[in-house]
């Protein structure tokens, strides 16, 4: 087992020495900033539109880490040969393929946790920029019953407070300590999203494992395409089914569809963003998501390994 | 007799290539399959103990051999053990070295992580890591280098930490494909001399070479192949010392008469700056030659019957392959 770890660690050592890693983590926090600063709106407007904008940028660069780098896990360490003093010390093929999945994931998931952060904290931050709450909080009712109006140095008083509890409320939010009902869905939308993605880049391994990193890039990005419409060709599959089968080809096209959406992973399960949106839809943790991500993951994960055990290293 | 600590039988490994390519040069695009016999029933005996060299021209399957015994592909056919346990055993893994050849590593480690991280591997603690690396550094030579990333290695400096990395165990077989390639002279000497102190620390060396002069010093036994084939194995007097030897007999200040007399005797003549060298292969001829120069009044500088190298030996037997 620590053998594995030394392998997950290296391989998180890797994406963070490579300059991707960074200009992808840049650029999610750069569209959550702007989400910060959309217009005039009243909170739960702005709410809406930085949360959705923010678990989107999530979901979307958590899968981009998961293709770009997983693809060339695998087959880079064996184009470059690296790997021909790998496996042949006293470890197993298969702790080098899970090893290099679970530093993959552990890559994966730190970002997340440096973007979920921001995201919180770009969302607590709207609380602070409140019409309301910023004019309570600035102008001060004198004796004579005048107000005063801020100065310069209020202000920016203000701001320094609203960043750094945002920032302090952000890091409670991840700490479990502190949380709203918003805060707290958000973190079960991305809580999902990475079950999705431990799938995902499950898949990425186990095509990089036999194939190139283009056809793997493709094959995933497919594999993740069906995976979401998986639901859609299951209604499909049934309405196919009430009607009655006239053809053979019919028929076919049926059994076609259901091994199609049982075969490839229900990422519908995973998706939760749209509840969210929807503010008395109450998001719970629920076990069989959870047990669906972990053995999915590890269904695919056992393929992979069954693939590279018997490859020769060329 | 002492048992083989690598043994293979039979070994054969035919690589299938699939090739796309066009037929008759027509664009009729059709998947073929390309086969190469790199290696053609092998049967091995590596002693406990001892150096052994496997030598061959470019293409003859030498790395093709060692990929097979350490695991790194399959053989399509035969058998092969080593310490007595069939290949992939972790126990044996546990004490093995390898240093392929051209090796490559993480480019983004440096070297002390490098060595740290592949410590991990064979499962030492930190202690022992702590206390190992540097040695391994200074005995290879990159105690300079230890924090600077592999990206920055020359190609030298690379194929020490490679070696390094294969004796963070202190490994019971070595394997090394090519030690020497990359390395100035004063690094195949350095590798040269660790090898004879991991024999004497009681190590098996297995390694594969195109340097013929080291490994004519340095193995205890040789095999040869060639096409994939093994053409010679044994102690190198075995293989060497049957064949016809040659004598050189060196002077000096012999008068030009004398040294066109002699030139008619021997094979080869050869002018030097301040002497003269002949070949001879005959045996009487040479010791003839010898009484001339010592009755003129010319003198003797050496006589030196001579084995054939294992470099004539091998152009002698071996064509180049076509790779
Ligand atoms: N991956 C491969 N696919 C197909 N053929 C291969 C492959 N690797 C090696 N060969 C072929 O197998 C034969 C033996 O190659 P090998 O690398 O074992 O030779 P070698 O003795 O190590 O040569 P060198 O001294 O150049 O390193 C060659 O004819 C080579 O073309
Ligand atoms: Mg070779």
């Amino acid at each position: 087992m620590s053998k594995i770890w030394a392998i997950a660690f290296n391989t998180f050592k890797e994406a963070v020495r490579n300059r991707i890693l960074y200009i992808l983590l840049v650029f999610a926090l750069l569209i959550m900033a702007s989400s910060g600063i959309v217009g005039e709106l009243t909170i739960s407007a702005r709410e809406r539109i930085i949360t959705d904008l923010g678990i989107t940028s999530i979901n979307f660069f958590g899968l981009l880490i998961a293709i770009f780098v997983g693809i060339g896990l695998v087959y880079n360490e064996l184009d470059k040969k690296t790997i021909y003093t790998i496996v042949t010390k006293p470890i197993d093929r298969h702790q080098f393929l899970i090893g290099k999945y679970l530093g993959l994931l552990l890559t994966i998931y730190i970002n997340i946790l440096i973007m979920v952060f921001f995201f919180l904290a770009v969302i607590y931050y709207q609380g602070y920029m409140d019409f309301d709450v910023m004019s309570k909080a600035l102008w001060v009712e004198q004796a004579n019953g005048e107000w005063a109006s801020p100065t310069v140095i209020s202000y920016f008083m203000y701001y320094a407070k609203a960043i750094v509890f945002s920032l302090a409320k952000a890091f409670g939010t991840l700490t479990l300590l502190y949380h709203s009902p918003l805060t707290q869905g958000i973190l079960l939308v991305v809580f999902y999203g990475c079950l999705e993605l431990a799938i995902i880049t499950g898949f990425a391994i186990l095509y990089s494992s036999f194939s190139t990193p283009t056809l793997s890039a493709m094959l995933t990005v497919l594999t993740f395409i069906i995976g979401r419409l998986n639901a859609d060709i299951i209604v499909f599959a049934d309405r196919m089914k009430e009607k009655g089968f006239e053809t053979s080809t019919q028929k076919m096209k049926y059994i076609f569809a259901w091994v199609a959406a049982h075969v490839t992973p229900n990422l519908w399960l995973f998706n939760r963003r749209t509840s969210l949106a929807v503010d008395n839809v109450e998001i719970r943790l629920e076990a069989y998501p959870v047990l669906y991500g972990i053995l999915y993951s590890a269904a695919i994960l056992y393929l992979a390994v069954h693939i590279f055990r018997k490859r020769n290293f060329k | 007799m002492p048992i083989p600590i690598v043994q293979t039988r039979n070994l054969t490994k035919i690589y299938v290539r699939d090739v796309i390519g066009t037929e008759f040069g027509r664009l009729k695009i059709r998947l073929k399959n390309r086969k190469v016999a790199a290696l053609k029933s092998l049967d091995l005996d590596v002693n406990e103990g001892e150096i052994f060299g496997l030598l061959g021209p470019n293409g003859a399957g030498k790395t093709t051999a060692i990929k097979v015994l350490m695991g790194l592909i399959f053989a399509t056919e035969g058998t092969a053990t080593l310490m007595g346990k069939p290949l992939g055993d972790k126990s044996v893994k546990a004490s093995i070295g390898f240093l392929p050849e051209n090796p490559y590593f993480y480019d983004y480690l440096k070297g002390y992580e490098f060595l740290n991280y592949y410590g991990q591997l064979y499962g030492m603690s930190a202690a022992a890591r702590r206390k190992k690396i540097p040695e391994l550094l200074e005995l290879v030579g990159l105690s300079h280098a230890e924090d600077l990333p592999l990206k920055g290695y020359s190609k030298g400096m690379l194929q020490r930490a490679g070696l390094a990395q294969a004796l963070l165990n202190d490994p019971k077989i070595v394997f090394l494909d090519e030690p020497q390639s990359g390395l100035d002279p004063f690094g195949r000497k350095e590798i040269r001399d660790l090898i004879l102190s991991l024999k004497e620390k009681g190590a098996t060396v297995f390694f594969s070479s195109h340097i013929l002069a080291d490994a004519e010093v340095i193995c205890d036994r040789v095999a040869i192949l060639s096409k994939g084939r093994l053409m010679n194995v044994g102690a190198m007097d075995e293989i060497l010392s049957a064949r016809i030897k040659a004598y050189e007999i060196e002077a000096m200040n012999l008068s030009e008469d004398m040294v066109s007399e002699l030139e008619k005797m021997s094979e080869r003549f050869i002018r030097r700056t301040k002497t003269v060298l002949f070949v001879v292969e005959k045996e009487e001829i040479a010791l003839a030659i010898v009484k001339k120069i010592i009755a003129s009044p010319g003198h003797l500088v050496s006589y030196t019957p001579r084995r054939e190298t294992l470099e004539e030996f091998f152009i002698r037997n071996i064509e180049p392959q076509n790779v």
